[in-house]
């Protein structure tokens, strides 16, 4: 079991330093604009200006949590399904357009998708374990999979995060790219974890990833299974897909309502399931991430605070 | 507990498989030479001779991809060569990229600004977890699939989550390497950079310049002593050291002293429970740009405290891969260990005058290669150093 100690989100909701943020979800506009801080109370001046929305993001993020926690990371690990956008773009431009031998480097520099992770780590001064992790909209898993790895190994501190940015030109591709109509948004979300309780009592128990899922109730009741659970224990489900049969009595929040299409989706829905079960007497949520192209992420939650 | 190298695939500029690729080191003969596309052609680079249709004629492709799709297939199925997919065996594929179905983007892309038009069918291709996905259809892997990107030290760090998934009894057998194609994209980034040696690069020389890219792909297949006897592979070597730290220094550069790339190595020996004097040979992350090569070497003397085992980098050989460097070089590392050879550094004639390390400079055979640590460095201070072993 691994404790959530800090959990902070940015994106078109305005959640960023929030509690009870499942309260406070408003559905993608047609306009879904990012809601921010004031970055430079996060990020110097000068810095701020070569930044792209997904590194500010990621330090801002980071910065949150670590000073909740108030320790250094021992291991950072982030994902990301098709990372630093903007830059990306930015060096394709440069590179077709700019005539000459001199090309400025910055967004090639920070196109790379470990950039928000290796961001992170300068801004932090943080020399330990760094991951960048990207699987499509699994991204976010395969780095809380990592993360509950470190934590296995010693590691008492670890942040996991998950983050993506949108991008003009991505919304005319998207809908024959990603199988999906609705709008790509920005957003991002951080955590900290750790197998020591101390004062938390909302605790990821397990994460997995599945390729070539079967049908999705088999595939999450055999997921259930191996904690003695059935759905009908399941609280609250935070999910993508309305192929799950979600039982009478449980509070469901469907997260392409608030995000749209967003890969790192599955990271922020671990902070509506936390911040639900933290308000509440309930003990159980679920994430259910699923794909056009058939992979599954779930994503189990507990709330001990009454249930020991 | 042991980890087993079971399996090894890799195609780069100086062969197409791994005997290909031994016989090139053997023969001290580089690959890299003038880059024969419009975007390579001025520069010296590592380029795989066979197009993208020769790449799926020659090796029988099944699946469609991007270049770096294709290469990542061609190594990893050498490296599967000889396994099964059983359901006893939770198996998996880890890979490590950078640029995934860039050189497919790139093009489109450039299509797009001339002619505002765009097909977005060609996009599909382009995330890096998709560059896996494909990989893993061709396989026919079903379990785990991930994808790792952390610039050039993908690929060991691909290896390092293998390593650690099965230690921890997520998966009994994984393939894991990394793959990238030369693009523009990532031609155009380095000469951004200015780290281009216009002519051959000559790793830890005073006189050395810059890099020479390179494009390729290597895999080994990892398996746990569980997963030996249900699929009967006789092990090659073990990988039993590995270790990421962050450099925390600059965006791209390396700290002076290499602060991370020392944690990554003294990291990797505990691992591995190994002493410094135990390691037989570096293969080097030595990428021949000034700043690289010396923080390196100066990592070296503090971990090895003076006393740097024979060393050296293969890049003059293959060209700078990027996220498959680790990869292709994990693979030379276990060769080294099979054959108890030292493979040269080529283009050596002048040490680092502040360091005065010498790196291995011929085909130097001793008596036994049992610890060989190998070493990647990535934008973002990203340092991983694995150590692979006898048997």
């Amino acid at each position: 079991m691994y404790y959530i100690h800090a959990i902070q989100s940015m994106n078109n909701s305005d959640v960023f330093k929030q509690e009870d943020i499942h309260q406070k979800l408003v559905n993608v506009s047609e306009n879904p604009a990012l809601v921010t801080p004031d970055f430079k109370t996060y990020i110097a001046p000068t810095a701020l200006r070569r930044l792209s929305p997904i590194l500010r993001m990621g330090i801002t993020l980071a910065k949150e949590v670590q000073a909740a926690v108030d320790q250094p990371f021992d291991a950072i690990s982030v994902g990301t399904g098709l990372g630093c956008l903007t830059d990306t773009e930015k060096f394709l431009n440069v590179i077709y357009t700019v005539e000459g031998d001199v090309l400025s480097p910055t967004a090639f520099i920070q196109s790379t998708h470990n950039t928000i992770a290796g961001q992170i780590s300068l801004d932090l001064g943080n020399h330990s374990y760094n991951m960048t992790h990207t699987q499509n909209n699994l991204s976010f898993e395969m780095a809380l999979i990592d993360g509950m790895l470190c934590c296995e190994e010693g590691s008492k501190n670890v942040l996991v995060g998950a983050a993506d940015e949108s991008i003009v030109f991505l919304n005319k591709l998207k809908p024959s790219v990603f199988d999906s109509e609705t709008l790509f948004t920005t957003s991002a979300t951080f955590l900290a974890i750790s197998a020591d309780k101390m004062e938390s009592s909302i605790a990821i128990l397990a994460c997995k990833t599945i390729a070539n899922a079967a049908e999705i109730s088999v595939e999450t009741n055999a997921f259930l299974a191996a904690f003695g659970l059935s759905l009908e224990q399941i609280n609250c489900f935070v999910l993508n897909t309305n192929e799950l049969e979600t039982p009478a009595n449980s509070e469901v929040f469907h997260i392409d309502d608030q995000l749209g299409f967003n890969q790192s989706s599955s990271a922020f829905a671990v902070h509506v399931a936390h911040d639900f079960l933290k308000s509440s007497t309930n003990e159980f949520a679920l994430i259910v991430n699923r794909s056009s192209n058939n992979y599954l992420g779930l994503i189990l939650l507990k709330n001990d605070k009454t249930h020991n | 507990m042991d980890i087993f190298i079971t399996g090894l695939g890799a195609i780069s500029t100086i062969g197409n498989n791994v005997d290909e690729i031994y016989a090139s080191l053997l023969a001290e003969k580089t690959g890299i030479r003038k880059g024969t596309l419009d975007h390579s052609m001025k520069y010296h680079v590592g380029e795989v001779a066979l197009s993208n249709e020769g790449l799926m004629e020659h090796f029988k492709l099944k699946t469609k991809g991007s270049r770096t799709a294709l290469l990542g297939m061609v190594a990893a199925k050498e490296a599967f060569q000889g396994h099964q997919l059983m359901d006893e065996v939770r198996t998996g594929l880890i890979s490590g990229t950078s640029v995934g179905g860039m050189d497919i983007t790139e093009e489109e892309y450039r299509n797009y600004l001339k002619t505002e038009t765009f097909d977005a069918e060609k996009y599909k291709h382009h995330p890096s977890g998709t560059t896996t996905e494909q990989m893993a259809a061709e396989l026919g892997i079903t379990g785990f699939v991930n994808t790792i990107s952390t610039a050039c030290s993908s690929a060991a760090n691909a290896i390092m989550m293998g390593a650690r998934l099965i230690r921890s009894n997520q998966l009994d057998r994984v393939v894991v390497g990394g793959t990238d194609s030369l693009t523009h994209f990532t031609i155009s980034g380095f000469r951004s950079l200015m780290i281009f040696d216009p002519e051959w690069c000559r790793p830890f020389d005073e006189t050395r310049k810059g890099l020479n890219l390179g494009e390729g792909a290597g895999y080994i297949v990892l398996e746990s002593e569980k997963s030996l006897q249900l699929t009967g592979k006789t092990p090659l070597a073990k990988l039993t050291g590995w270790s990421n730290a962050s450099d925390a220094y600059h965006q791209t550069a390396s700290s002076p002293e290499g602060n991370g790339a020392v944690l990554a190595m003294t990291k990797a020996l505990s691992v591995a429970q190994l002493q410094p004097t135990d390691i037989d040979y570096i293969n080097a992350h030595g990428t021949a740009t000034p700043n690289n090569d010396s923080s390196e070497s100066k990592a070296f003397i503090k971990v090895f405290d003076g006393k740097v085992p024979p060393f050296s980098s293969t890049k003059a050989y293959t060209g700078h891969t990027l996220a498959a460097c680790g990869g292709i070089e994990a693979v030379i590392a276990v060769l080294s260990i099979q054959n108890n050879v030292l493979f040269p550094n080529l283009n050596h004639t002048t040490p680092i005058e502040e360091t005065g390390l010498i790196p291995v400079k011929q085909i130097t055979r001793i008596e036994n290669v049992t610890n060989v640590l190998s070493n990647s460095f990535g934008f973002g201070g990203n340092n991983s150093s694995l150590i692979f072993s006898k048997l």
